[in-house]
Parts: C-alpha cells; sequence; structure tokens
C-alpha cells in the first residue's frame, strides 16, 4: 500500500487509468449490516445500541412500512411525482422516520431531482469519465484508499468500488471545473456508491452540488470555502441564540464552530458519525435541504449541553468532535433536531451574512437585484 | 481565562502541522500524541487537535498542536489556525519532489499568518520508504538553513525521530521564549502574544506562560 503510495506521480497516475488491475482482494472480516468492518468503532453503531432504539416488533413494522413505501412511490418510481404533489407532508413525515434500506438508493435520486437529471443527460457521464482528463486525477487518487477506508466496497486496491468512486469523482472534476475535486466530496460520492450505480451517484452529486431542489452546495468546495464560512457563521449565532449558555461558554473558551462543524457541512455528517445516522440524516437532507445540518448540529449541543458548558477547552474540543454514543442514536437525535425550528432564523442570518460581507451592495433579494440577475451581462 | 486546564503546566505552546495533502501530517500527530499510526487513515477535513506535555529543563510544556488538511482549497480555513502559533512542522514526504518543491509556498503561507518569530522546522517524513526516495535529505538540510528553519527526517510508521522532531521545535520555542522573558525582566504581561492579547473571535493560543493573572 506504502509502496504504491510512493510511486512517482506520473507513474501513479498511469498505473491507475491503464491498468485497472485489482490489487489482492482483502481477507474476509467481520462487518455490519451496511458493510464496514466491525472493529472500527468510529463508523459504526454496535448491535446492542442499535438495537436499544428500536422497539422488539420491529421487524413486523418494517415491513408494513415497505408496503406503504412501495406503493408511495410506484414501480420503479413511476407514481412517486404525483404522491408527493398530493400529499406532501405524509412524505414529510414518512422520510422522517427513515427510507426502507432497499429502496433507499432509489428514492434518493427521486427526492434530490438526480433522475431527471440523468435522463435529461444521457450519456454524458460515459463521456466524462472516458475521454475527459482532469488537472485533479492526482489529488483524487490520492484520497481514494482514504475515504470509508473501514468499509468493504472501498477496501480493495483498484477493486470496484475504488474504481467507481475515482470515476465518480474525475467526472465531477470534469464537469464543473470551478468546483473541481475538493477534499470531502469523496465522503459525499462514497456514501452514494453504497446505494446507486456510478452514473445515478454522479448525478445526485451534481444536483445537490448545482442546487437541482434545495440552494446549490457547490459553495461548500469553491475557491475560498464561501458557503463553510457562511454556515460556520449562521451556526454560531444560531448557537447564542438558542442556547446561550453554552453560546457563552463557547466565547469565554473560545471555541469556533470551525473546530467542530466543518466537517457536518463539507460532508454533511458522512465523515465521522455513525453510519446509520448519516443514512437517516441523508433521507431528510435530500428532502428537506441543509437545515437538517444545522438542527441537527444544534440537537447533539443541546443533548450534551449539561456536560459541555462544564468543560475548558481542550476536552471541549475532544468532546466536539466525539459524541457520546447514546447522543448518535438516530431515534433519540432526530426527534430532537425536528423540533428545533431554524429556518426563519437562517433566512435572516444569510441575509444579515450577505450584508456583512458586501455592504456595498443593496439587499440581494431586493427587485433591482432580482430583475439585474435575469439579465446577464447587460450592465 | 481560555485554555485553563486541569492538569499541570508551565508553559503552553501553539504548534501548527502544515503541508501538502498526504504527507503524513495526521499520522506524525497521533505518533506523537498517542503513539499511534495508521495506514488507513480517512484524510483531514478542515481541522484537528491534540495535545501532549514533555519535559525541558525541568519545566513542564505543553503543546496544543492543530493538524490541518493540507489541500490548497482548505487554506481558506485552516490559515486562521496560524495566528498565535509559535511553532510550525512544515512536512513533505520524501518519496514525493512536489511536496518538496511546494514547501516554499508553505513559508510564505506561514510569513503571511504568524509572527516574524515563529519556530519552524522542515520534516521529511516516510523516511521508511528508502528505496523511493525523491528528495535527498542533503538538498533539504541545505534548503532549512538557507530558510533559517530546523530540519529532521521522520517516519511515523516506523516512529523514527517523530519524537525527536517536536522536543526539538518545543525546546527551541522554549529557549525563545525565556529568553525574551528574561531580556524584558520576566514581565509576562510583555511576553508576545500572551493569553490577555487574544485577539477577538481568533484562535490565539500562544505562548502563554503559567503566571499572575495568566495562570489559569
Amino acid at each position: 500500500m506504502r509502496g504504491a503510495e510512493a510511486d512517482s506521480d506520473a507513474e501513479k497516475k498511469q498505473t491507475y487509468i491503464t491498468e485497472f488491475e485489482p490489487g489482492p482482494v482483502p481477507p474476509l472480516k467481520p462487518v455490519d449490516k451496511y458493510g464496514f468492518l466491525k472493529s472500527d468503532q468510529s463508523t459504526t453503531v454496535p448491535a446492542e445500541v442499535s438495537s436499544k432504539c428500536k422497539p422488539r416488533n420491529e421487524r413486523e413494522r418494517e415491513e408494513k412500512r415497505l408496503r406503504k413505501w412501495r406503493k408511495m412511490i410506484g414501480v420503479g418510481g413511476a407514481d412517486w411525482k404525483h404522491y408527493a404533489r398530493r400529499k406532501p407532508s405524509v412524505v414529510k413525515r414518512r422520510i422522517r422516520k427513515g427510507i426502507p434500506d432497499c429502496l433507499r438508493g432509489l428514492v434518493w435520486q427521486l427526492i434530490s431531482g438526480s433522475r431527471d437529471l440523468l435522463l435529461m443527460h444521457q450519456g454524458v457521464y460515459e463521456q466524462l469519465v472516458l475521454y475527459e482528463t482532469s488537472s485533479s486525477e492526482l489529488d483524487i487518487i490520492r484520497d481514494i484508499s482514504r475515504t470509508f477506508p473501514s468499509h468493504v466496497f472501498f477496501q480493495q486496491r483498484h477493486g470496484p468500488g475504488q474504481r467507481s468512486l475515482y470515476n465518480v469523482l474525475k467526472a465531477y472534476s470534469v464537469y464543473d471545473r470551478a468546483v473541481g475535486y475538493v477534499q470531502g466530496m469523496g465522503f459525499l460520492a462514497g456514501l452514494l456508491l453504497l446505494y446507486m450505480s456510478e452514473e445515478d451517484a454522479f448525478w445526485l452529486l451534481v444536483a445537490l452540488l448545482k442546487g437541482a431542489v434545495h440552494a446549490p452546495m457547490e459553495g461548500l468546495y469553491l475557491v475560498g470555502l464561501p458557503l463553510v464560512q457562511q454556515y460556520l457563521h449562521q451556526l454560531d449565532r444560531l448557537v447564542k441564540e438558542q442556547l446561550p449558555k453554552l453560546g457563552t461558554h463557547f466565547e469565554e473558551e473560545m471555541i469556533n464552530p470551525s473546530m467542530y462543524a466543518s466537517q457536518w457541512f463539507i460532508t454533511v455528517f458522512s465523515y465521522s458519525f455513525p453510519f446509520p445516522l448519516a443514512l437517516r440524516i441523508w433521507d431528510v437532507f435530500l428532502f428537506e435541504g441543509v437545515k437538517i445540518v444545522f438542527k441537527v448540529g444544534l440537537a447533539l449541543l443541546k443533548y450534551c449541553h449539561d456536560d459541555l458548558v462544564k468543560l475548558p477547552f481542550e476536552k471541549l474540543v475532544h468532546a466536539l468532535r466525539n459524541f457520546p454514543e447514546d447522543a448518535l442514536c438516530p431515534d433519540t437525535l432526530l426527534p430532537m433536531a425536528f423540533s428545533i425550528k431554524v429556518s426563519k432564523r437562517l433566512e435572516e442570518l444569510t441575509f444579515e451574512y450577505e450584508q456583512m460581507n458586501n455592504p456595498s451592495q443593496e439587499s440581494s433579494t431586493s427587485l433591482k437585484t432580482i430583475r439585474l440577475r435575469g439579465l446577464p451581462k447587460l450592465c | 481565562m481560555a485554555y485553563r486546564s486541569d492538569d499541570d503546566y508551565d508553559y503552553l505552546f501553539k504548534v501548527v502541522l502544515i503541508g501538502d495533502s498526504g504527507v503524513g501530517k495526521s499520522n506524525l500527530l497521533s505518533r506523537f500524541t498517542r503513539n499511534e499510526f495508521s495506514l488507513e487513515s480517512k484524510s483531514t477535513i478542515g481541522v484537528e487537535f491534540a495535545t501532549r506535555s514533555i519535559n525541558v529543563d525541568g519545566k513542564t510544556i505543553k503543546a496544543q498542536i492543530w493538524d490541518t488538511a493540507g489541500q490548497e482549497r482548505y487554506r481558506a480555513i485552516t490559515s486562521a489556525y496560524y495566528r498565535g502559533a509559535v511553532g510550525a512542522l512544515l512536512v513533505y514526504d520524501i518519496t514525493r519532489h512536489v511536496t518538496f518543491e511546494n514547501v516554499e509556498r508553505w513559508l510564505k503561507e506561514l510569513k503571511d499568518h504568524t509572527d516574524s518569530n515563529i519556530v519552524v522546522m522542515l520534516v521529511g517524513n516516510k523516511s521508511d520508504l528508502r528505496h523511493l526516495r525523491a528528495v535527498s535529505a542533503d538538498d533539504s538540510q541545505a534548503f532549512a538553513e538557507r530558510e533559517g528553519l530546523y530540519f529532521m527526517e521522520t517516519s511515523a510508521l516506523e516512529s523514527t525521530n517523530v519524537e525527536n522532531a517536536f522536543k526539538q521545535i518545543l525546546t527551541q520555542i522554549y529557549r525563545v521564549v525565556s529568553k525574551k522573558a528574561l531580556d524584558i525582566g520576566e514581565d509576562p504581561a510583555a511576553v508576545p502574544s500572551q493569553g490577555q492579547t487574544i485577539n477577538v473571535n481568533s484562535n490565539d493560543v500562544t505562548a502563554t506562560k503559567k503566571v499572575g493573572c495568566c495562570s489559569a
């Protein structure tokens, strides 16, 4: 592993692109139901914890839920749009309870708008993968084995998982050269690849970054990471407003959100959170947008509030990156997150942030600006 | 008062780990602070943080080490962490020449964001990969001398020189700080960037000498 890592860069690129010779299949090790090696506690929740959060008659309930879901989306998702338009609140409620794992990949594509993008751009992905080259290729290769290293799908060097991950990231870096490849995107792509094909994962990434349904996420990865900065600012304010005691404590201890929350936004909780929790967050994230990231973040702080306010700086930084297992149980944390209201305040804070950073500009939502925006390059 | 800690130390130094992506910064940190190394570590997103105390001349020196994401795009976030640093380990990979070429850019980055007195050590990591060496130790040594940097080759994998590198930089910082304190008559308030002068909204942790009002 290390030997190959150290090939000269050019050689490595050559090896990766032309040979496609898979490395040895890693020895079989016990994995959890999601495919993560069991020894890695950081990305998985021990079985006893997940079962603790679920009732006994779970199996029956799951089957009932699955039937409802199948009816709701129809064969291959044919009835989805109709249902979502007619009963949006039912859809929202069901998604918040968690999308059945066997339908997750399909439903994610339906709610993110990526299915439509794929149908509108047939053949584009293949073109990007096969014929285009990207200046980010070496950066991507270097990170491939450092993305979900404890997942069985991504373990084999040049194996199917690593190759798909490489292809999706390379294709995206060509598709959107302004973003290119940024560390962290691999975790998004990797998560998606566990539930769908390369091409589907690519278009879902496009849907997210370009904003097919919700606000575009590309600002998280553009030069200067402008959206990361904005979200961190907003989170800082929300903590101070909603958890004032903790906010003051953070201020006294000089904790700022970039010390613990950058990866919450950049990877939408897929970097270091237990996988079952990350999936449940993604269900809601794809349907409701980025506000769930704020809500989950605030819920975590709220859940651990009484401990956090007692901790000094160093222990605080550690605690904010290592939340206790009970806090990370989806059925505890998510209801708490849903009860936290942030939408209106987030909008106000976005406006405030824009004003702060572009004081010369008038309100970006003013009629004048909207009109100008509608007429590109007129002035 | 920020940065109190229940453990006992005489000095608290903030040190940053910088350098290109994939040179082994996170493993150097985990080797030094936890004696751990992982071949399957994830790439660092944003910043990571760890501490360890060592003894120099009978004084307990606590290092507060910030490990930063190496990709250029991340400097928008990570450069805030340079502020107030009194030491930097600038890491390159001895098997990838380009990571050594980029050292100059990292030095400029430090110059733009830190105090000019910062102690910098150039670290050539992955010295265990002898057969793949692309940067000679002599070249690095000469470069370091020209730029006024300390230099050491390390292997986080084999645990070679990691302890030495951190110890050397912390000792040098200690010498600089204690000399300064001496020069100005042990007036703690005059030690640069002391506790009270921490900038609002920054992450400054600096040569905080644990005396008088500044102690925790």
